[in-house]
């Protein structure tokens, strides 16, 4: 297979749940694109170096959460706040409450959680990655990866269940 | 493990992408064997599934795919067994020339080999023309006389029909001594010495015969 369309292979795999994941990060549709045109210009120049074809996909995540972490630096926008602790008991959720929000409430409400925890959230729930790879992706120790995840699933279904949802029209 | 326990670690758990994982083992267990943990652990999953679901039907903009793929790099190709044989065959052209290198400066720097006193008896030379054009004897004499003072080496051909380069000290020349004895038989006394096969004598004494 030539190198031009095995990358244009990769971009029509990949493409679309990099964006989903920089959307989830910067809340912005904008951004996200740039984001993933990014990660992909840099695979271009660099995804040779890669010793395991199978680790590709970790790669490409690693890269644009990367990215969007010197975006925010460069913005002076970086925010290390922590949850709060109150969030810690287990929320009783309706469980339809998911069902009746749309996207774009969804993606609110997760901008509304803080960078450092959103960003395994979104890992955890849209990419079928192992804890161990979102660890890999974040650099963080699988230990932290888990507890920011379990904190930031509960705020979400709270504010989820809180948060006054309008009813999915397109049912 | 209790309930709560069991919820703490289900809390995590996304169904089968998470089967394999022993951490989950045994809270699963517990939700198989208690009615209310498994009802809550099916909401969860099913509230799992729905907000995945909702992201995940998040469209990218048209046309961003085919924008990628334009924007892209041309590829500089770093074919690295390429780059290591090229290293590799520069490393050994570069020390075939080193070793090449010491090798005809040693023999540059060659120390002249059998250095010895001899007499040699025989005719005065102008080298340039003797081994250029064969030119020697009395009708030879004054262009031999002339070159010789002007500087052209100087030899003598003794009576074996060998041939020496007359030479001074270093740095001093013989020539304006011997330049009146050009295409005439004298004798020298030197030190005989040889470099790459050619023989040469560093004058010590000039006797006429």
């Amino acid at each position: 297979m030539s190198a031009d369309l095995e990358f244009e292979n990769l971009v029509k795999l990949y493409y679309g749940d990099l964006y989903r994941f920089g959307l989830s990060l910067t809340g912005n549709e904008a951004d996200a694109a740039d984001l993933t045109q990014e990660t992909f210009y840099i695979w271009a120049n660099k995804g040779h170096q890669l010793q395991k074809a199978a680790s590709v996909k970790a790669w490409l995540f690693t890269t644009l959460h990367r990215e969007f972490l010197k975006t925010c630096r460069r913005r002076n926008r970086f925010s290390n706040e922590s949850i709060d602790e109150g969030a810690e008991g287990l929320p009783n959720v309706p469980a339809d409450c998911a069902e009746r929000v749309d996207s774009r409430t969804l993606l609110r409400i997760l901008g509304e959680i803080a960078e450092d925890f959103r960003a395994p959230l979104v890992l955890y729930y849209m990419e079928d990655l192992s804890y161990k790879e979102i660890a890999d992706v974040l650099a963080l120790p699988l230990g932290t990866v888990q507890s920011r995840i379990a904190r930031a699933k509960i705020q979400l279904l709270r504010r989820l269940s809180e948060t006054n949802l309008p009813l999915e029209r397109a049912k | 493990m209790n309930t709560r326990e069991a919820k703490e670690i289900l809390l995590l758990y996304r169904g089968t992408i998470d089967d394999a994982d022993p951490q989950f083992h045994a809270a699963l267990k517990c939700a198989k064997s208690d009615p209310e943990l498994g009802q809550w652990l099916r909401e969860q999953t099913n509230c799992y599934d729905a907000i995945r679901a909702k992201l995940r039907g998040i469209e990218p903009p048209i046309g961003l795919s085919e924008k990628i793929v334009r924007r892209r790099p041309i590829p500089f190709p770093r074919d690295w067994s390429r780059v290591a044989q090229l290293a590799a065959a520069i490393l050994i052209s570069v020390s075939v020339t080193a070793l090449l290198m010491k090798k005809w400066s040693e023999r540059r720097n060659r120390p002249v080999a059998g250095t010895q006193e001899i007499l040699v008896t025989g005719e005065v030379l102008d080298m340039t023309c003797y081994i250029a054009y064969n030119l020697s004897g009395p009708d030879h004499a004054e262009c031999a006389r002339v070159c010789i003072r002007n500087g052209l080496p100087v030899g003598i051909k003794a009576k074996d029909g060998k041939v020496y380069l007359l030479t001074g000290e270093p740095g001093h020349s013989v020539n304006a001594e011997l330049a009146d004895y050009a295409a005439k038989i004298i004798t020298i006394k030197g030190k005989e010495t040889v470099r790459d096969g050619f023989s040469q004598l560093q004058v010590e004494e000039i006797r006429k015969i």
